[in-house]
């Protein structure tokens, strides 16, 4: 263990994206039209790739992502489309919903605890850790990886992801 | 794990195609008429399917919302004190509205002011498994110590943006009928379903519990963006901890309200699922799932059919599972096809499944 306590939850890592030196994420195959999952998906693998060496992966490790509304520019374009008639590609079905990018990375890294997505209703740090202290303590996960996405219009949007275990209660 | 005692279930609301309130969704299922028409509600010109289960007389989401929550709160003998010390648990889509109400982030606040629920907000917003997630994180809550009473609400109304999304990926049902397990099935349909639970910490107050949430499981299948495991283990550990939490074993199971929406891989990966968290069991556990009579709520099924399984075991029989056409080999389960079933035991599970490979399972027993 590397770092202080957010809360109950330990820091094991912590990344950004943007860091300096950085451009846009990496393209992702299969996702279309819009920066969120690129960054979703960038920023997780940074942070898991930070993992102190000598600290083991947990076996239940939980994704929670936290977002105002998900991938609003794509939410955004097939309101448009719909609205105007248009087809709307089969690739919007399943980026429509945050769980689709945060599996992504859940398959990627092998991450096998509870999926979960949240809308901030307050201060999204506080309740992203929130959730992640709730799902140690209650042992549906041993670990956690908590990406925290930011969007505004017309600008590719900046994430935060945090590697988080040793829950408060097991 | 964390070992608890059961949370009451002490009031529960649900509208659906089926009807307006909780004593309409047990008469529905159990009346085992499908609700799919063809959809009136916006236009559907161009699509590949054309059918849904809306209900006639929706308003708004938010309004929908806030009246199941006055509903549920009614049901539960909750007064403006009580209220005011509940939490808020939402499970909603989280994209732009097309109703002009309020959209998330703020819908959570906005239903919190409106009716008077004056503890902690959280929204989910995990697609097929947002409120069933949201259910357990208000059980582990309540068991944590954290609140003693926590309301959970979730709504979805069929709309135009959705059902363009799901014709496009060719997920509905071509043939206008969703048939969970069954051979010959061709995807699901959509349905309406905006409901709200009351979830209290056993014996704090004198409010008489309809049923309780015995156990939860939530787990991850870490295979794929948006399709199942096929060998469904992320279900099977999501069915696991729910018995571990309720002290129960898999014989204990009187019924499985399951997720299965009447898509052909994902209901053979629920099967998988239940026979490896079940074992033998898997074959004599009497199976079915309500979305064949109501349709695919999406974020608020797991709410609706957590209604639905309250119901049933209040009245203690079990629902068929529409739209039937024969056993398929990739399934073998014990569904209920022919008439509703007497529960053989108190004891339910209800299964939700989503993209991201997001699972979880809900035991809930009679009161």
């Amino acid at each position: 263990m590397t770092a202080g306590e957010v809360g109950g939850p330990v820091v094991l890592a912590r990344a950004a994206w943007p860091e300096p030196g950085d451009g846009a994420p990496p393209p992702l195959p299969g996702f279309v039209h819009s920066p969120f999952h690129p960054l979703v998906a960038a920023v997780a693998r940074r942070c898991l790739d930070r993992r102190p060496a000598g600290t083991p992966p947990g076996e239940q490790t939980a994704v929670v992502l936290v977002s105002a509304q998900g991938d609003r520019a794509s939410a955004e374009h097939v309101r448009a489309a719909v609205a105007g008639g248009a087809r709307v590609g089969p690739l919007f079905f399943f980026q429509s919903v945050p769980n689709s990018v945060a599996g992504l990375v859940a398959a990627r890294h092998g991450l096998h605890g509870p999926v979960v997505c949240l809308a901030p209703t307050g201060d999204p740090l506080a309740g992203g850790t929130a959730e992640v202290d709730l799902l140690l303590h209650d042992g549906d996960a041993d670990e956690a990886l908590l990406v925290l996405i930011e969007q505004a219009p017309d600008a590719p949007g900046t994430a935060v992801a945090v590697l988080l275990g040793g829950g408060t209660g097991q | 794990m964390v070992e608890r005692t059961p949370v009451a279930v002490t009031g529960v609301h649900a509208v659906s195609a089926l009807g307006r309130g909780a004593e309409a969704q047990l008469a529905g299922v159990l009346a085992g008429v499908p609700a799919f028409a063809p959809v009136r509600r916006f236009d559907v010109t161009g699509r590949r399917v054309g059918v849904g289960a809306t209900a006639g007389d929706v308003g708004p989401l938010a309004e929908e919302l806030a009246g199941a929550v006055d509903a549920a709160c009614r049901a539960a003998g909750l007064d403006r004190t009580g209220r005011r010390g509940s939490a808020l648990l939402l499970a909603t889509h989280g994209g732009p509205v097309t109703d002009g109400g309020p959209e998330v982030p703020a819908l959570a606040g906005w239903l919190a002011d409106r009716c008077g629920l004056g503890g902690r907000t959280r929204t989910y917003t995990s697609a097929c498994v947002s409120a069933s997630t949201a259910v357990a994180d208000a059980a582990a809550l309540i068991g944590r110590g954290d609140v003693t009473r926590v309301v959970v609400a979730a709504g979805y109304l069929v709309e135009p943006d959705q059902y363009a999304l799901f014709d496009a990926g060719r997920a509905l049902a071509t043939d206008g009928a969703v048939r969970p397990f069954s051979a010959g099935r061709t995807g699901l349909l959509l349905g309406d379903g905006v409901a709200a639970v009351v979830l209290e910490a056993a014996g704090r107050r004198r409010a008489e519990p309809v049923a309780t949430v015995r156990g939860w499981g939530r787990a991850g299948d870490a295979y794929h963006p948006c399709q199942p495991d096929p060998t469904g283990r992320g279900l099977a550990r999501a069915v696991e901890a729910a018995l571990r939490r309720a002290g129960l074993g898999p014989a204990d199971v009187g019924y499985v309200n399951a997720n299965a929406t009447g898509t052909a891989f994902s209901d053979a990966s629920e099967a998988a699922a239940l026979r490896g968290a079940l074992g033998g069991y898997a074959d004599r556990v009497p199976v079915s799932s309500t979305k064949a009579l109501h349709g695919h709520a999406l974020e608020a099924s797991g709410l609706l059919e957590l209604v639905v399984t309250v119901q049933v075991l209040r009245h203690g029989k079990l629902p068929v599972n529409a739209g039937w056409l024969g056993p398929d080999p990739a399934c073998p389960l014990d569904v209920i096809v022919d008439a509703p079933r007497p529960a053989g035991t108190p004891y339910a599970l209800s299964l939700n499944a989503a993209f991201g490979g997001a699972n979880t399972a809900l035991l809930v027993g009679a009161a």
